[in-house]
């Protein structure tokens, strides 16, 4: 029993982090939270279930489309839902645009698609040591992805471009960095990511249309815990979150697992708002975009009002 | 007014800009030649910084604004660097996440990759403190380090126009001087600067001409060398002159 | 006798009705104090089962559905503030979160706790007594549910707590200054849309007669938060009108049905991106009217005089040994300052030197690490904004804090938002107190108009003012405390000079009444002219402190004002 909660818990964990990655890599270069997160993992699971058994192309084909797909649903984000609303942050309108965005995205697949749970086949048919590729594909393909972007950040110029518009979008933009282009970038990585989540855990998850909110809900969570834009607070979040909820599952039954995370997830957001590992460094862009002074921290997100500030300083 | 060319190298006429409502510049004009140190001097809330960002495209604007006889109407700071309008902004705001030389290759971030470290060691040449820190993260350097470093990321650009905002702040005199003295190489290499600077005197000994803007307009426009410039100075900025 | 002859009609407006009862409470929700929440169908939900599950006694013996009603508002209430509270703490997209989850797990838990909610399956939805048990009886009972929805909720938009509420959203710091106590308001507009939304839930079972989990999917949740936006924010028609629209889409175009949603967001995102204000913006054609191009203010210090006149002077606002870093700079470094009554006291220096600090240290926003500020020797509680309204302290802001879709007249009013007696039940039924309070109220705005010289434009949308207007418009809401102490942050940034010079009329006017005003400013010339005192800052500390004469000869200050 043990064995089968650590394993469904892991690789749904493993799902919700990837989500809590999706969100904060979008978050990193416009400091947007977007409804869409969700959906680009829904749209993993039935844009690989199209591909792998409507249409019954080879898989590594079919993940190839299916990345190319749901990147280029993050690009189309940007593009209507982010970019008109980043003059006006500070009136929350992304919450609107991305949601809206979101709901599209959502409809359509159900029309489409349909909206009964389909299948999605398994990929290779191997079980390493008893667990199951239903659960360990998820595991693995998170770590591959924090393992890809750990690389980014670290080892490439695009990537340290990405880490310097995170930290002070408006010195980004004074020494010259193609600001547009690398959010629109992010974006597509951002769809990318949430994509792969879908796709991985789509023998789990199915090819559902109505696994948006969801993912959107519990992958915030792994986001609310591990500190926004922190992808390593996020997988600890999310692996935490996955255990945590198939042991609840488990010891206590549905209804009151989903009301043991919701009232966690509440305390935790009430408790400690800048997540238990902390967000990364942002500090500067909110201090110093205030010509009032205001709260010096990632505080000024997830806390109501403590930033008391005007868009763009307005001295000198 | 000593220009030496037809067309100078920066060339502004009436420019206003604000932020949403609020004006800021009101009727800007003013020239700078290829070469030239230019100090812009002025009391808190001139519009000093306001100017700085109209013209490095970081804030839009309205009115007429050439550089290298090009028209700069709509152009973004990515434009303005890679024409060689570079602004090195106020408060040392480099990147503390990842290292010196990082913060530095950002800086040459459209740069084919071989000319790109070749300049990293150019801009490192007048900063031997931070060069030799190079691998560490900017977090870690001091103010004065850090200054240092915005500083040699305008380098990066091998700019035409340097505009420096207020390089001097929270540096202690030795270092002031040593930012200065970069100003004066920059200058004897043919290099154009514009200053907005705090410390008056400082700043005089390194420029050709004066600017003062208060409230929004250019007050006074003076050559560095001119006696009874501060005394002037003053009257200008209390709307006497 | 039936409105229409056809009964699929009349379950399409019981329809409307029943979700106007609902988005009428969330539209003071979203559309009044900005808070984004999505889940309301949570709410209605719990109201539906609630009421369902009680009338058939599922639980409990039966109660008559009317009975049954009224305790899934009751429960509504309190579920609402729970669902709310996360409000007072959390941003936006957080929150929006929070009630997502919200709305997840109610749905869950009616699918699964089976014994009360029948699971899947179901429960059969209350039967009203007659005359309320037929399709119409039920019609007109919903109707007038949904016309009282709309009155007490008009009602609470018009009244002083309406406006504190889009104070709350669009300029949040302003509104604690005005002494605006959030949590309290927002618990009890919580309580107020809770209920209502929970009984919208009550009536929906009785108009389904049966209800499954089924009934209640975030579609559902999402049309009711849709129809506050298109409507438009600080509207009631507005979100009635959209709530009509929303409901009847799917039935007027039955080939849409299927992309009813669909069309739903994307009219969102049409709305917010071409239409911010929505169907109210669309319906108001007085802002579109063209304001007097050349119109200038002209302040008059008689009804200054009348409005903030003082008996007796309150002591004076002293600052001890006020020290306070940011990120291990001290933005303020043991400070003291005497501002004295009647007196206007300059505070200048360099950027960076504190003042603006300072302000924000008297105003309650940011606690000092260390030192005491008091007012007339009583001591002033420090980090607690809401409180300096009632001690007579106001405040003007550097970028102008206003809601740009409330009139003028309305931005001033929400001034003296403190000072009403009514409690927010007589708002709700507009009893005589209450509207003796708002005569009151826009009597003194008008006055305080009069004072700035903006008497003129007291109908006009605020957005639609020229900077400088604002800023006075900004000085007329702050007299509305009639203030003993005015706190003016750069009044005169992005004036022109004969704006300047009637500011400088405006201020000495307000010192004349007996107000001391603490004026920071980089205009050295208004300093100059118009301030008792001057105190001098530089690195947080005080560099100089004198009458504007010594200060103006004064060499340290020369060259750390000026640079050199």
């Amino acid at each position: 029993m043990l064995a089968s909660i650590l394993a469904s818990g892991l690789a749904v964990g493993a799902i919700y982090a990837m989500i809590g990655i999706t969100y904060n890599t979008m978050f990193a270069t416009s400091r947007v939270m977007s409804f869409t997160a969700g959906q680009l993992g829904m749209l993993g699971g039935v844009l690989g279930s199209l591909f792998l058994l409507r249409l019954g192309l080879h898989p590594v084909l079919a993940l190839g489309l299916m990345v190319l797909g749901c990147a280029a649903i993050g690009v189309v984000t940007e593009i209507v839902a982010v970019r008109p609303v980043l003059k006006s942050l500070d009136q929350h309108l992304y919450v609107l645009t991305t949601l809206a965005m979101a709901l599209l995205i959502q409809q359509f697949t159900a029309i489409q698609w349909g909206t009964e749970p389909q299948p999605f086949p398994r990929l290779l048919d191997l079980t390493i040591g008893g667990w199951e590729e239903k659960y360990w594909l998820p595991v693995a393909t998170c770590a591959v992805t924090i393992l890809g972007l750990e690389y980014l950040y670290r080892r490439t110029l695009v990537g340290r471009a990405f880490v310097a518009i995170s930290e002070d979008n408006f010195a980004a933009r004074a020494l010259g960095l193609p600001e547009r282009n690398l959010r629109i970038a992010s974006y597509a990585l951002a769809g990318a990511v949430g994509g792969l989540a879908g796709f991985s855990g789509g023998q789990l998850l199915l090819a559902f249309f109505a696994n948006g909110p969801l993912l959107n809900f519990y992958g915030f969570i792994p986001v609310a815990l591990g500190g926004l834009g922190n992808n390593r607070g996020a997988v600890i979040g999310g692996i935490a979150l996955g255990l945590f909820q198939q042991a609840a599952n488990f010891w206590v039954g549905g209804i009151f697992s989903s009301v043991a995370v919701f009232t966690l997830f509440i305390i935790v957001l009430l408790a400690a708002p800048q997540g238990l590992f902390g967000a990364t460094a942002s500090r500067r862009v909110w201090w110093r975009r205030s010509s009032e002074g205001c709260c010096p921290s990632w505080r000024c997100l997830a806390l109501a009002s403590p930033c008391r500030s005007p868009a763009t300083s307005i001295t000198g | 007014m000593p220009i030496s060319a037809p067309e100078p190298l920066l060339a502004v006429r009436a420019l206003t800009a604000g932020y949403g409502k609020i004006g800021v510049l009101n009727g800007v004009s003013l020239d700078i030649a290829a070469g030239e140190v230019v100090a812009l001097l002025g009391p808190n809330g001139a519009g000093k910084t306001t100017l700085l960002r109209a013209l490095s495209g970081l804030l839009s604007w309205r009115g007429e604004f050439r550089f290298d006889g090009r028209d700069m109407q709509g152009t973004g700071p990515r434009e303005g660097a890679r024409a060689g309008l570079v602004h090195v902004i106020e408060g040392h705001r480099i990147f503390t996440q990842i290292s010196v030389t990082d913060n530095l290759l950002l800086a040459g971030y459209d740069l084919p990759r071989g000319e790109r470290n070749a300049r990293l060691e150019e801009a490192l040449v007048s900063f031997p403190e931070i060069a030799a820190k190079r691998q560490e993260r900017g977090g870690t350097l001091s103010g004065g380090q850090q200054q240092m470093l915005a500083v040699a990321q305008g380098l990066m650009r091998r700019p035409r126009l340097l505009m420096l905002d207020e390089p001097s702040a929270g540096l202690s005199p030795v270092l002031v001087d040593r930012v200065l003295d970069v100003v004066s190489r920059l200058r004897a290499a043919g290099t154009a600067v514009l200053l907005v600077e705090q410390l008056i005197e400082k700043a005089l000994k390194v420029s050709d001409r004066v600017y003062a803007l208060a409230q929004g307009q250019i007050v006074l426009a003076a050559s560095a060398r001119e006696p009874g410039l501060p005394a002037r100075l003053e009257r200008a900025y209390f709307g006497q002159e | 006798m039936p409105l229409t002859g056809n009964e699929y009609y009349g379950l399409i407006v019981t329809r409307i009705a029943v979700y106007w009862v609902l988005i009428a409470g969330l539209n003071l929700i979203v559309g009044y104090a900005g808070q984004l929440a999505i889940g309301y169908v949570a709410l209605f939900t719990l109201g539906a089962y609630t009421t369902a599950v009680l009338a058939a006694g599922n639980a409990f013996a039966p109660i008559p559905a009317l009975a049954a009603l009224a305790v899934a508002g009751v429960a509504g209430a309190v579920f609402g503030v729970v669902v709310g509270l996360p409000a007072l703490r959390l941003r936006t997209f957080y929150f929006a979160i929070s009630t997502l989850g919200f709305a997840t797990i109610v749905t869950q838990i009616a699918l699964a706790w089976q014994e009360v909610t029948g699971g899947g399956i179901g429960v059969v939805g209350p039967v009203f007594p007659a005359p309320f048990d037929d399709t119409w009886g039920l019609l007109y009972f919903c109707l007038g549910f949904a016309t009282l929805a709309t009155w007490i909720t008009a009602n609470v938009a018009r009244s002083r707590f309406g406006r504190a509420l889009v104070a709350i959203r669009d300029a949040d710091v302003a509104a604690e200054a005005i002494g605006i106590a959030k949590p309290r308001l927002l618990i009890m507009v919580f309580l107020l849309a809770g209920a209502l939304a929970a009984m919208a839930g009550g009536l929906f079972a009785a108009l389904q007669t049966y209800i499954t989990p089924d009934a209640f999917t975030f579609e559902l949740s999402l049309l009711f938060f849709i129809a506050v936006l298109i409507g438009g924010r600080g509207s009631i028609l507005g979100p009635l009108l959209g709530t009509i629209i929303l409901t009847l889409l799917p039935e007027v175009a039955a080939p849409l049905a299927a992309w009813s949603t669909f069309l739903y967001a994307a009219l969102l995102l049409a709305i917010v991106l071409a239409v911010p204000g929505g169907i109210a913006a669309l319906l108001d054609r007085r802002s579109r009217r063209p304001l007097p191009a050349n119109r200038t203010i002209t302040p008059r210090p008689e009804a200054v005089r009348a409005l903030i006149a003082h008996d007796a002077a309150p002591g004076a606002l002293s600052l001890r040994g006020i020290t306070l870093s940011f990120g291990g700079v001290r933005a303020v470094d043991g400070l003291d300052l005497d501002v004295l009554p009647g007196q206007i006291h300059g505070l200048i220096g360099p950027n960076g030197s504190g003042k603006t600090t300072t302000l924000n240290v008297i105003s309650g926003y940011y606690r000092p690490e260390a030192g005491s500020q008091s007012l007339g020797g009583v001591e002033l509680t420090p980090g607690l904004s809401t409180d300096r309204a009632a001690r007579g302290i106001a405040r003007t802001f550097q970028t102008p804090r206003l809601i740009g879709e409330a009139s003028v007249l309305e931005n001033v009013m929400i001034g003296g938002t403190t000072q009403g007696q009514s409690g927010f039940l007589e708002a709700m039924l507009a009893l005589p107190r209450h509207r003796r309070d708002e005569r009151l109220l826009e009597q003194r705005a008008r006055l305080a108009l009069q004072a700035v010289g903006l008497d003129g434009l007291a109908e006009v949308r605020a957005d639609r003012l020229q900077h400088s207007e604002l800023r006075f418009m900004e000085i007329a809401r702050a007299l509305m405390l009639r203030p003993a102490f005015l706190l003016l942050d750069e009044p005169a940034a992005g004036l022109a000079h004969e704006e300047i010079r009637r500011l400088a009329a405006l201020v000495r006017a307000v010192r004349e009444a007996g107000t001391g005003v603490l004026l920071v400013e980089h205009h050295a010339d208004l300093i100059f002219d118009i301030c008792d005192q001057v105190t001098v800052l530089n690195l947080g500390r005080t560099l100089a402190a004198g009458t504007p004469a010594e200060i103006r000869v004064h060499k340290e200050v020369v060259s750390a004002y000026l640079g050199a």
